[in-house]
């Protein structure tokens, strides 16, 4: 069935987009401020690997038809824009005497000057990874799903750093801290946490996790300095629509956004797809519209439900 | 005009900030002038660069009024600016898929209003929000708005564009055929100026001279020079219009909304009503902008809608200092020049990276470099927001003040 194929492509969409909004959710609620410069710092995290990759490409065997290079490369790429992101808030935010909306126009200062600088060294032009393409799975052909196993790793990989996410969010001491600091910043401090510090770890994670949705980003397309900046978007939208502040709110948000993004080429064929209605029945929205359609919906939240579908009704 | 009249004591009245912005523009302005007698720079280019100018200037008020005045953070001045060049080119261009063939006023018209109608869409939806979800907010709509352009190929023409805009003033009685009926002027500038500069320590000399050049000043100057008179004209009327409704009643609600909403609230203003009146005011101004694109531009295309345009006019209006129109009027032009500068720039065949991203890198490096170290912008709002006569007529000082009572006055 075609609906499946659309699925399919919308969990891996849907994979890159969560790693994404967490990193934004989660900077959004403890620096307090919409970060514009996230987008950028998923183009840092896919440039830095694309670099890396040139190094460590041939290394070792492969798994799921990546080199174990690639996987290399992509710790190269979390571990970049970590690095970034922590000597942007050390140099530029921490400095600053401005109110959350300052802070705003300030990345969006920043996201211009990690995309100049990446368009400086690597010029305009589409790059990609080294990385034979590879043909979709042969037994998932015949229910007309079209996923390569490029596709697989880069819904396993996520699920394994989000799966890690939660456990150190629920189970570790800092992920505790960081809870408590979301909540309430002033209570946290009172009760002896040191804010600063759990404020660098907060950008240490969210960067980190936004360079490897940068990296899959670009596996699955290609690597342009435009890249992050074009996603960013989409990113607030599942921000939103899940509830800033929620990490689990992002991850849920993040999944519906990639979801329909992918979902929206069937609106014309709808009837063919849909039981019960006849084969005529269609939405005349094409798939140009795919971005579109998620941001209508992320203002439509934002009206109906102003902290999102996992924050608490107002 | 005072500084005219008494150029000492207009000099000592300014503050520092304003000698600067005097002083630099004093420069710039003779280094375009050198530009302009040495030949480096065409006539009818430098015009060209006054329009765009000009155009800048009226988005950054569009955006001062919302931002300035009344805190709205609206990141869709693209898709405002966008509006205001389609309706034009929708009613005039020869290409346009709708009508066409308009007089240019009907398109002026035609554009306002359809500014005027996606003010008040996007604005019912997002003005209630908190101000950070109206950036995010606004933003989204401008892409959708600028998706539609792209891929309405029935309405709109699509990628293609449209062509075929004839300008503004065609089918006017004298304008029309301002710039064929005008001779072809020749100014020889003759060679005789020469300066030299030895910097001393360096050992390095400088020689400035200006060669003999003739300036044509033919049918493409008197064209541009008709678009400048139309920006100048927008220009002049919509900061009339600004600093009068400004001052009014009306503007102190949209200042005291913009530094504190629930205290406007409190005192009974109905702030979201004020606030749709501030964002459509500001939308026209903008869609003004549009149309004097379309038609110095004569063809427009979805590009146009691109939102690093949003960017550069929020540049623009916090580097002039946000609620301050001649700060925006100051900041419309300085990014001109970074626009139209760093272009400049492709000439220099040593510059061993791609200089496009270079004029990113400057706006960037500009908006951080602003907020870390002057948040208030160049020319912060000081007396433009008080009627003149309330500060003329006010005394300098009490009549009995404490200090005189205390210290016997005088010695200060």
């Amino acid at each position: 069935m075609v609906l499946l194929d659309h699925i399919a492509s919308g969990l891996i969409f849907s994979s890159i987009i969560v790693l994404g909004s967490i990193g934004l959710s989660l900077v959004y609620s403890i620096a307090d401020f919409a970060n514009f410069a996230h987008g950028d710092t998923m183009t840092v995290g896919a440039y830095s690997a694309f670099v890396a990759f040139g190094f460590v490409g041939g290394l070792g065997g492969a798994v799921l038809g990546l080199p174990f290079g690639f996987f290399a490369a992509l710790l190269v790429g979390i571990v970049a824009a970590a690095v970034v992101a922590v000597v942007t808030e050390k140099v530029v935010y921490e400095g600053l005497d401005v109110d959350s909306i300052g802070m705003l126009i300030t990345s969006i200062g920043i996201a211009f000057v990690y995309r100049a600088l990446v368009q400086m060294y690597f010029g305009a032009d589409p790059v990609r990874y080294d990385i034979q393409a590879l043909r979709p799975i042969e037994w998932l052909l015949p229910y007309e799903i079209r996923v390569t196993q490029h596709d697989v790793a880069i819904v396993v990989s996520a699920a394994v750093l989000v799966t890690g996410l939660h456990v150190l969010l629920q189970y570790s001491d800092l992920g505790r801290k960081m809870r408590a600091m979301a909540d309430n910043p002033d209570l946290a401090r009172v009760s002896g946490i040191r804010t600063d510090r759990i404020k660098l770890w907060t950008w240490i994670i969210g960067a980190g996790l936004a360079g490897a949705g940068g990296v899959f980003l670009g596996l699955y397309n290609l690597l342009n300095p435009r890249m992050g900046f074009d996603l960013l978007l989409l990113i607030f939208a599942a921000v939103i629509l899940g509830g800033i502040g929620s990490v689990y709110g992002a991850m849920l948000g993040g999944f519906l956004i990639g979801m329909i993004h992918e979902l929206v080429p069937l609106f014309t064929q709808l009837g063919t797809v849909l039981p019960l209605v006849p084969d005529s029945f269609a939405i005349p929205i094409s798939n140009q519209y795919a971005s579109a359609v998620a941001f209508v919906i992320m203002v439509v939240v934002l009206l109906l439900r102003p902290r999102g579908i996992a924050g608490e009704a107002v | 005009m005072a500084a005219l009249d008494y150029p000492r004591g207009y000099w000592a009245e300014l503050t520092r900030a304003e000698r600067g912005v005097t002083a630099f523009l004093v420069a710039f302005g003779a280094l375009l002038l050198f530009g302009l007698l040495s030949g480096g720079l065409a006539p009818a280019y430098f015009l060209y660069l006054v329009g765009i100018g000009g155009m800048y200037a009226l988005l950054s008020f569009g955006l001062n009024s919302q931002w300035g005045f009344t805190g709205l953070i609206n990141f869709s001045v693209a898709a405002f600016f966008g509006i205001g060049a389609y309706g034009t080119a929708l009613m005039t261009g020869n290409t346009s898929p709708i009508a066409g063939g308009f007089n240019p006023l009907v398109g002026l018209l035609v554009a306002l209003v359809l500014a005027a109608v996606l003010a008040v869409l996007i604005g019912v939806p997002t003005l209630r929000l908190r101000a950070d979800y109206l950036a995010i907010a606004s933003l989204g709509l401008a892409e959708v708005v600028r998706t539609i352009v792209k891929n309405q190929r029935g309405w709109t023409n699509g990628t293609a564009g449209i062509r075929g805009i004839p300008s503004f003033f065609e089918g006017w009685p004298v304008l029309a055929t301002f710039p064929t009926a005008m001779p072809t002027l020749e100014v020889v500038v003759s060679p005789g100026w020469r300066t030299a500069i030895d910097v001393p320590f360096v050992g390095l000399g400088l020689e400035f001279e200006i060669p003999a050049s003739t300036l044509v000043l033919g049918t493409s100057f008197w064209r541009a020079l008709l678009n400048v008179a139309l920006v100048l004209t927008f220009l002049g009327a919509s900061y009339a219009l600004l600093r009068r409704v400004h001052r009014s009643p009306w503007g102190r609600v949209l200042r005291t909304i913009r530094s504190d909403e629930d205290l406007a609230r409190a005192l009974g203003k109905h702030t979201y009503s004020f606030k749709m009146q501030s964002f459509v005011l500001g939308s026209l101004l903008m869609a003004l902008a549009g149309v004097f694109y379309a038609h110095l531009n004569l063809f427009v295309s979805p590009g146009d809608l691109d939102p690093i345009t949003t960017f550069y006019v929020w540049v623009a209006v916090i580097l002039g200092g946000s609620g301050s129109n001649r700060g925006a009027l100051f900041g419309g032009f300085v990014v001109v020049a970074i626009r139209q500068g760093t272009r400049f720039l492709n000439e220099f065949a040593w510059i061993p990276f791609d200089v496009a991203p270079l004029r990113l890198l400057l706006i960037g490096v500009l908006i951080v470099v602003l907020m870390r170290y002057r948040p208030q912008g160049v020319l912060p709002p000081q007396r433009e927001l008080i009627w003149p006569s309330a500060v003329d007529e006010a005394p300098s000082r009490p009549d009995s003040g404490v200090r005189e009572a205390k210290g016997g006055g005088g010695g200060e």
